[in-house]
């Protein structure tokens, strides 16, 4: 492992010694702050502050921020309010499926430590135990000015280059992927190929594989295509 | 103008002056709601960022085949569209391959979109051509109409004999009111964007574009809105002497059907198609009785 991540950090070096890449660098970072688009996982109560932040009393537009409604678009993944262990499957398949970089905002307290589900069975408390969440909005629930400072913190960061977390879940794989094994069991598998996506992105690091990416590659089969096949229902005699 | 600089800076122009356009229709539909709205160079900052992603998912060749086709439909379509002072190739082509290439971005959207495979996808695609079919009859209508009444299919030939005489909305009002009805359902802007449908499936043929793929649908809309606007302009409004007479016009153009865009609720597929093929058809067929008498 740590012969190519040598290898990363030459090619790495190689490319800033050209004076443009940071000419664009300093470009893409710019519109990227501007220019956010936001995917709202609305699982609990907080959801409710999210529409008089987006409309005309504090308009979210104006910072660049709109809501987008498939992973594949989004830049932002607002997880707002409590987290069920079967709800956060889909948050999970949810964010491998954006594209980096990619950002996690948990909003209310029940994202940061349970909240008023403290006591649940059915609750996964800490989400960034199973995903690296950027921001945090903490409140019960967060008023609209709340949600709105807390994502100008995160253009701030974008801005400054802090918000890296998307490759946080690439380089400590193995951790999240731990975490959520002990939730969902050993047979725990996503549809996105996290390990083969970080080799390819040249994103692996010392701590991308582990014992638990090895029982996940014990166990994991290929994506296979669906079978396209039309079922004509038999006309009744 | 050399000839080869006109073909590289008409759609360079027509991008520019298509951001615009989103950004108006942005702000249009901000206004309207009572909200600020985006900053100027907002429709610049997403395409750049979304250009600028690090992880790209594509799902295969015809992918990445639909999204080049559709941008460049719209790229061939701009050299085809006379502007003040390029010509381009208008002379060689005229309105009818111009009509032409306004559908490849379309096609090449729903090849693009097949092998997604995703139901969402096939469904949006699926009601795309489906409105395709529906604005595409007033459409031929009325150009067939203009074309009769100018004697020619030369978009150049148009905008010299409106500038020496009246303008064409003067001359087949019928028709150019068949045109603007029809606008709306070309640019795909409220209440005929079923196939877009955020809430129901998930904005239909843009399901699984992300990044590079979602920043050339960014581009394509952006030429969309202007191929719109500048080709009723050059059918109706006299085309451009120059720009500062020709810019405010396709602007109005464009912004006509956003003004009106949120008052109806969205049409169904069927139902958008019988609107279609019943009002802007019977206005265009009324007008080319006018004209042809």
């Amino acid at each position: 492992m740590s012969n190519e991540r040598e290898v990363i950090g030459i090619h790495a070096e190689a490319k800033r010694g050209n004076p443009l890449a940071h000419v664009f660098d300093e470009l893409t970072r710019f519109c990227r702050a501007r220019s956010l688009f936001m995917l709202h996982y609305c699982t609990g109560c907080g959801a409710i502050e999210l529409p008089p932040a987006m409309t005309s009393r504090f308009d979210m537009e104006r910072l660049g921020i709109q809501p987008m409604v498939t992973p594949r678009q989004a830049d932002i993944l607002l997880v707002t309010g409590y987290v069920s262990v079967k709800t956060l499957k889909r948050i999970i398949l949810t964010y491998e499926q954006m594209s980096a970089p990619k950002y996690v905002i948990g909003i209310c307290s029940c994202t940061v430590n349970g909240g008023m589900y403290w006591q649940s069975y059915a609750t996964a408390k800490v989400l960034k135990a199973y995903l690296p969440v950027d921001m945090y909005i903490a409140g019960c629930m967060p008023r609209p000015e709340a949600v709105i400072a807390g994502l100008r913190a995160l253009i701030d960061d974008i801005e400054a280059d802090r918000a890296e977390s998307w490759k946080r879940y690439y380089q400590h794989y193995d951790h999240y992927l731990g975490n959520q094994q002990s939730l969902f069991g050993d047979d725990w598998q996503t549809p996105t190929d996290i390990l083969a996506e970080a080799e390819h992105y040249g994103l692996l690091g010392e701590h991308t594989r582990g014992k638990h990416t090895a029982l996940l590659e014990r166990h994991q089969r290929p994506l296979e295509a669906l079978e396209m096949r039309l079922r004509v229902p038999e006309e009744p005699e | 103008m050399n000839l080869f600089l006109e073909l590289l800076l008409m759609p360079l122009v027509a991008f520019l002056v298509g951001l615009l356009m989103v950004l108006m229709l942005r702000r249009i539909g901000a206004k309207l709601q009572r909200r600020v709205g985006p900053p100027f160079f907002q429709p610049l900052y997403d395409v750049v960022k979304l250009y600028a992603k690090r992880t790209q998912v594509s799902h295969g060749p015809i992918h990445d085949m639909g999204i080049v086709m559709a941008v460049g439909g719209y790229i061939a379509a701009e050299t085809l569209l006379p502007v003040p002072g390029m010509d381009g190739l208008a002379d060689k082509g005229g309105v009818i391959a111009l009509a032409y290439m306004m559908m490849i971005p379309s096609l090449g959207l729903a090849l693009g979109v097949g092998q997604c495979a995703n139901p969402n996808g096939s469904i949006g695609i699926s009601r795309a051509l489906t409105a395709m079919l529906a604005y595409d009859v007033p459409f031929m209508l009325v150009i067939f109409g203009a074309a009769w009444v100018y004697g020619s299919t030369d978009l150049s030939e148009m905008i010299a004999q409106q500038q020496q005489g009246e303008w064409g909305v003067a001359r087949m009002p019928l028709l150019a009111l068949a045109g603007l009805l029809t606008l709306p359902a070309l640019m795909g802007k409220q209440p005929f964007e079923i196939y877009v449908a955020p809430a129901e499936i998930a904005t239909g043929p843009m399901v699984e574009m992300g990044g590079k793929f979602l920043g050339g649908l960014f581009v394509m809309q952006a030429f969309q809105l202007y191929t719109a606007g500048a080709l009723y302009t050059t059918l109706f409004l006299g085309g451009g002497e120059h720009w500062l007479s020709f810019l405010p016009k396709i602007f109005l153009v464009v912004a006509i059907p956003m003004m009106i865009a949120y008052l109806f609720p969205r049409y169904r597929a069927e139902d958008m198609l019988r609107v279609m093929w019943k009002w802007p058809v019977l206005a265009a067929l009324l007008g080319l009785a006018m004209v042809m008498k």
